[in-house]
């Protein structure tokens, strides 16, 4: 597998053949202006000629995939990584039953030294790891707010395969685990520079922002060279887990103590809702209760009695003869017959 | 009795922290208090190994040329209104991660100031930046996607000019309905002075046909005529006033006659030298030359004869 590569890398026929297949017009016009292009290399600083044999040094190859029982949008995901970058390679799913160490033997016999892992738990969240495979430090995250590339809202282009620009926030310099993650997101996102399946131009940007302690992640095309951009795609939010010294274990070396894991926050939601049923029943157990306790006596006030004045006695009147009945005014009007 | 538990809490030793003769010598201190002790565990504390942070940082670099690595560390493009620089403003102007249109900006700014930063020094480099216009590469997003989204962007587009044109065109009926009431208006009451006109010359008041000739000087014209204006001030004069009052066919004129007290005492019209004979009187055709009667003709004639 690498004798051929190496192969590739060294015929300049060959070159040619691949960049006819890269390109989406085969027609012959094309063909003849990339000829025309290539022949007046250097006069005109347009198109640069193909990668020039022993120029790609910085080999490094990312392994993107994913374990079993993930969603459309994690594919998709998983697809459009694949595609922005060309250093990448993809495999099979992993089954859940093996142990994460696996990883880092896939990794071998694939030659590649970087690793994207997605991990779909519940069918309902999704974890990503990124790796340095065989010793170095690796890290885990909860990844939210998936958009993929396919989105209609999202309409900018790029060349697949050019070269993107990474921006961080300032906020990355500040701590040492922030530190350690920006290179390692830097070694795995950017591609290398004259690598084969790469194209020549800068034509777009990959942010990393972090903000609510999380790394928010954007890709923007860039229209002009004074910093017109259009999103691109795709976007999502890394919420960091754990930091490892070792690719896929080993001790951990940070903790993010503002994560809380998506179960947790479910039981949490949950249980707001069963407390509200809760408190609203606890009060009525309570007023049933009190009502059913006897009435407080208060005992007899001997200083209240002190005022009290008694009033003359009237005499007794006894009625013998019924009273009148009263005339109801309003029966008045309730006649009885009505008039037809 | 004895050895049991002591075997038991030999075992047990092996797995506690805290051996038992350490126990007696915390309790002949006086540091243990009767009752159970329970060891408890602490809040639980994030690990942060700053240390082991750091030197796996420094093992895992690579000192890679800041070409093959394209990064930037640069916070977001001051906004355009507003540019104060001093902390206190930075705090305070922190995004809030839930509003999503300040964020999504502050992000935007950040890719913004990257760029601005890196395409200077790219050009330096002589890394090419720009993709000329003839150059056709496989882009990241299909033929097709890119259709597709500039459907739906046209036909968002296309809703809502049609929604606005609806809006003006409901506002241009609601104006167009003020107008036509406004020229129905117009044309009745031209109609009603035409007939006011028309009605006069029959009955003999006036005897011009000016009316017929079309508005020469309508109201509206008059009023916009600053020379015309001192004549329309006075208008028609108090006789003319008197007698449209009487005699013309607008105004109240159901109550104007009554014969009443004070119509009866009203001697107003009363002119004294017209009554007794003396005043002007107003020369007609049959006083200067009256035609004697019948029978003074025929005497006349007999005497002539």
């Amino acid at each position: 597998m690498v004798a051929t590569k190496r192969k590739r890398h060294g015929d300049l026929a060959i070159q040619a053949k691949r960049r006819k297949q890269n390109k989406k017009d085969a027609g012959s016009l094309a063909k003849q202006h990339d000829m025309a292009k290539e022949a007046e290399e250097e006069g005109t600083d347009c198109i640069p000629g193909p990668v020039s044999k022993g120029k790609w040094k910085n080999k490094e190859r990312v392994l993107i995939f994913s374990s079993r029982g993930i969603n459309f949008r994690t594919r998709h995901l998983m697809q459009d990584l694949r595609m922005l970058m060309p250093h990448s390679k993809a495999d099979t799913k992993m089954d859940r039953k093996d142990k994460l160490s696996v990883i880092n033997e896939v990794c071998e016999m694939k030659n590649c030294n970087k690793c994207i892992y997605f991990e779909a738990k519940k069918k309902q969240d999704l974890y990503m790891w990124l790796s340095n495979s065989p010793h170095g430090p690796s890290a885990k995250f909860l990844v939210q707010n998936i958009h993929t590339l396919a989105e209609l809202k999202l309409t900018g282009n790029c060349l697949k395969g050019s070269r993107p620009l990474l921006s961080f926030d300032p906020a990355f310099d500040e701590s040492p685990h922030y530190a350690l993650l920006k290179e390692l997101l830097i070694q795995i996102f950017c591609t290398p520079r004259y690598h084969p399946r790469s194209q020549p131009f800068e034509d777009h940007v990959f942010t990393f922002t972090i903000l609510d302690n999380r790394i928010w992640f954007r890709n923007f095309q860039i229209i002009e060279e004074d910093a017109a951009l259009v999103e691109i795609g795709p976007r999502f939010v890394l919420n960091l887990i754990k930091i490892f010294q070792g690719s896929f274990g080993g001790p951990t070396l940070y903790e993010n103590p503002h994560y809380q894991s998506p179960n947790m926050h479910r039981h949490i939601m949950r249980s707001i809702t069963a407390a509200k049923y809760k408190d609203r029943q606890q009060v009525k157990d309570v007023q049933k209760l009190r009502k059913k306790e006897p009435m407080t006596v208060l005992p007899h006030d001997p200083t209240a009695d002190v005022f009290a004045t008694p009033a003359e006695e009237k005499p007794i009147e006894i009625e013998w003869v019924k009273p009148e009945p009263k005339v109801d005014l309003k029966m008045r009007k309730k006649k009885v017959y009505k008039r037809q | 009795m004895d050895t049991p538990p002591a075997s038991g809490s030999d075992s047990d030793s092996d797995d506690s922290l805290v051996t038992d003769r350490e126990l007696q010598e915390a309790f002949s201190r006086g540091l243990l208090k009767p009752g159970l002790n329970v060891v408890l565990e602490g809040p639980k504390k994030a690990a942060n190994d700053v240390t082991g942070l750091k030197q796996c940082l420094a093992e895992f670099k690579r000192d890679l040329d800041w070409v093959e690595r394209l990064d930037v560390t640069l916070g977001p493009v001051p906004e355009a209104s507003g540019s104060q620089s001093t902390p206190q403003d930075k705090d305070q102007r922190a995004v809030d991660p839930e509003d999503d249109f300040q964020r999504e900006m502050s992000f935007y700014r950040q890719a913004q100031a990257a760029v601005l930063a890196v395409l200077p020094r790219l050009h330096q480099l002589k890394v090419p930046t720009k993709r000329p216009t003839d150059y056709f590469a496989e882009m990241a997003k299909s033929d097709q996607q890119m259709q597709k989204i500039r459907q739906k962007l046209q036909t968002k587009q296309a809703a809502m000019e049609k929604s606005e044109k609806a809006k003006q065109l409901r506002a241009l009926r609601k104006y167009g309905k003020k107008v036509q009431t406004e020229v129905l208006q117009k044309r009745q009451r031209e109609k009603k002075h035409m007939m006011n006109a028309i009605k006069k010359y029959q009955k003999g008041f006036s005897d011009k046909l000016d009316f017929l000739e079309g508005d020469q000087k309508p109201v509206a014209q008059g009023m916009k005529d600053k020379a015309k204006g001192q004549q329309m001030k006075k208008g028609p004069s108090a006789k003319r006033r008197y007698k449209n009052q009487k005699f013309g066919f607008g105004g109240k004129k159901k109550g104007s006659k009554w014969n009443t007290r004070e119509s009866y005492d009203d001697v107003s019209s009363f002119r004294a030298k017209t009554a007794h004979g003396k005043g002007p009187k107003k020369p007609g055709k049959k006083g200067l030359n009256k035609r004697p009667g019948k029978r003074a003709r025929e005497k006349m004639k007999t005497r002539t004869r």
